[in-house]
């Protein structure tokens, strides 16, 4: 079993949630059970950043 | 190729993981120059966060001549000045309504409120946005996880969940890695320990205090021996004792389980943990947290280990309120190992020693509260309550220890009295009067203990 992990797979996997749920929480404008819950998914994400990507990039950056 | 640890590190990206001993296996781990490019990078973050959205924070800096840009290094920070609780205090009279202008989000934005417990003085507020309690409990899922919580824990918190933050984030962390937890609110003792029995409870939260105080209300009161009980772990907060031996021992041995220590404050969050090989000292989470330890009289920032200063310390992610540069108080050393588990995260050897604001002079020496408590609780035949009282006679200062005989020590008393003056006289210089309490005389504490008074200043005044 393949036992490595990819940082810049799984940072490219948090920024395209995050801009899925960032839209998902423009479209939910007029709609507050889909803008709170995005919200508080964008929250999720914001922890997942500082777990794995402010260090993915970080790296990229040098 | 590198190799740190049991991790080896690939052409920077990829990372082989042995098992799953660490909640973050790449920061946890990271080789220390690494780490500290890693807090750089976040400081200067919070510090152009907090420059552009709070007006206390600005005018701070710009009174100091320093914008975000001057921030390059460690050297840089070291110039930024320092927020202490009263700069606090005196912020959250001002607008807006009740925190202040070091807020950094609109009020909308605020999802709760906390406070700190006001043991030195005047409360100070709390605001957070949801991330920051997200955060929060991150910061805490470090610490349970390198204490061995897991899916499987079933965990009891004998806590009055309230305005003070406490072990709330300590709920919220080990609901997220999947523990089954089970919130002890309003109870009282008898009933909480009733409740770890019927529902095989493996592991709680709690002060030291109370700790100590649920195994002696569980004997004395219920017949229960808490090492028949399931918990086989407990992390300890709000107090040092889970980090001073003979305190943690009588924890350990009074409920068969192994105990834990872990620090945090309202306004910090939670900085650092002990693991599961007890180093005999607590981790900073250096992925979330800057610590610095300054000279007390100097002021000059201590890289060295085993040379004790007081904490600054910066919350590299927290949002609605920063905590950058803050004066904690804290007492701290570096410890000069790193840890057998394999972080990287620096150790604070022996956790938090004290608070500088309770360490006092008395005879000229100087007196820290938990020396106090180590020899108290090294000394077989003493319950785990005491109190200590210093008071002045003409010009002299005196200090009294009172503490209680557990039952059926009577007869040593003499014994145990000679022991406790030369183990006092030997780990802090001074000579006690020591007053002996029938067992269950002197106060219990449910949350945070009160057992030191300083009545000199008391004096002084009246008169």
């Amino acid at each position: 079993m393949d036992n490595s992990i990819d940082l810049e797979v799984i940072d490219a996997k948090i920024q395209a949630i995050k801009i899925a749920a960032e839209e998902l929480k423009q479209l939910g404008h007029k709609f507050p059970a889909v803008s709170r819950n995005a919200h508080r998914i964008l929250a999720s994400i914001k922890m997942l950043e500082i777990n794995v990507s402010d260090w993915a990039k970080l790296n990229v950056s040098e | 190729m590198r190799f740190i640890g049991q991790f080896c590190y690939l052409n920077k990206k990829y990372l082989m993981i042995a098992d799953q001993k660490y909640w973050n296996p790449v920061l946890e781990t990271l080789p220390r120059d690494r780490l500290r490019d890693l807090q750089l990078k976040k400081f200067k973050r919070i510090f152009q966060w907090a420059y552009d959205h709070s007006k206390f924070h600005r005018q701070l800096y710009q009174k100091a001549g320093l914008e975000p840009g001057d921030i390059r290094s460690f050297e840089d920070i070291r110039r930024i000045p320092r927020v202490d609780k009263a700069m606090m205090r005196e912020i959250q009279c001002k607008d807006p309504f009740p925190y202040g202008d070091a807020l950094c989000v609109p009020l909308d934005e605020v999802t709760v409120f906390r406070q700190t417990s006001g043991t030195t003085g005047q409360p100070v507020y709390q605001p957070d946005t949801w991330q920051d309690w997200e955060w929060w409990t991150e910061c805490w899922s470090y610490t349970l996880w390198a204490q061995g919580y897991r899916a499987t824990d079933r965990v009891f918190i004998p806590f009055g969940y309230n305005v003070f933050v406490a072990f709330w984030a300590g709920h919220y962390a080990a609901e997220k890695m999947g523990c089954e937890v089970i919130p002890g609110g309003v109870l009282d003792t008898q009933a909480r320990i009733l409740k770890i029995q019927e529902l095989k409870a493996t592991a709680m939260m709690a002060t030291p205090t109370y700790i100590l105080g649920m195994a002696d209300t569980a004997r004395n009161k219920l017949g229960i021996d808490p090492v028949g009980l399931s918990i086989n772990k407990i992390t300890c907060a709000g107090e040092p004792g889970a980090s001073i031996p003979s305190t943690k021992k009588r924890m350990e041995t009074s409920w068969g389980a192994k105990v834990y220590d872990h620090a945090g404050a309202t306004e910090i969050g939670a900085w650092s943990y002990e693991c599961l090989n007890q180093p005999g000292g607590i981790h900073v989470n250096e992925a979330c947290f800057l610590v610095e330890i300054e000279d007390m009289q100097t002021g000059e920032i201590i890289e060295e280990p085993g040379r004790r200063g007081q904490m600054i310390i910066t919350a590299l992610d927290r949002q609605a309120q920063p905590c950058i540069r803050f004066s904690a108080k804290d007492v701290i050393e570096w410890d000069p190992k790193l840890c057998d588990c394999g972080r990287t995260f620096r150790l604070i050897k022996g956790g938090v020693l004290g608070r500088s604001d309770d360490i006092t002079k008395v005879k000229g020496v100087l007196l820290a509260p938990a020396a106090i408590e180590a020899v108290v609780r090294d000394i077989d035949g003493l319950g785990d309550e005491y109190e200590v009282v210093i008071d002045k006679l003409g010009d002299m200062d005196r200090i009294k220890l009172k503490v209680e005989l557990i039952p059926g020590a009577e007869d040593r008393a003499k014994a145990i009295e000679n022991q406790l003056k030369d183990l006092l006289r030997l780990k802090t210089n001074l000579a006690y009067r020591i007053e002996f309490y029938d067992y269950g005389r002197l106060p219990r504490y449910e949350v945070k203990a009160r057992r030191f008074k300083d009545l000199r200043k008391k004096n002084t005044n009246n008169k």
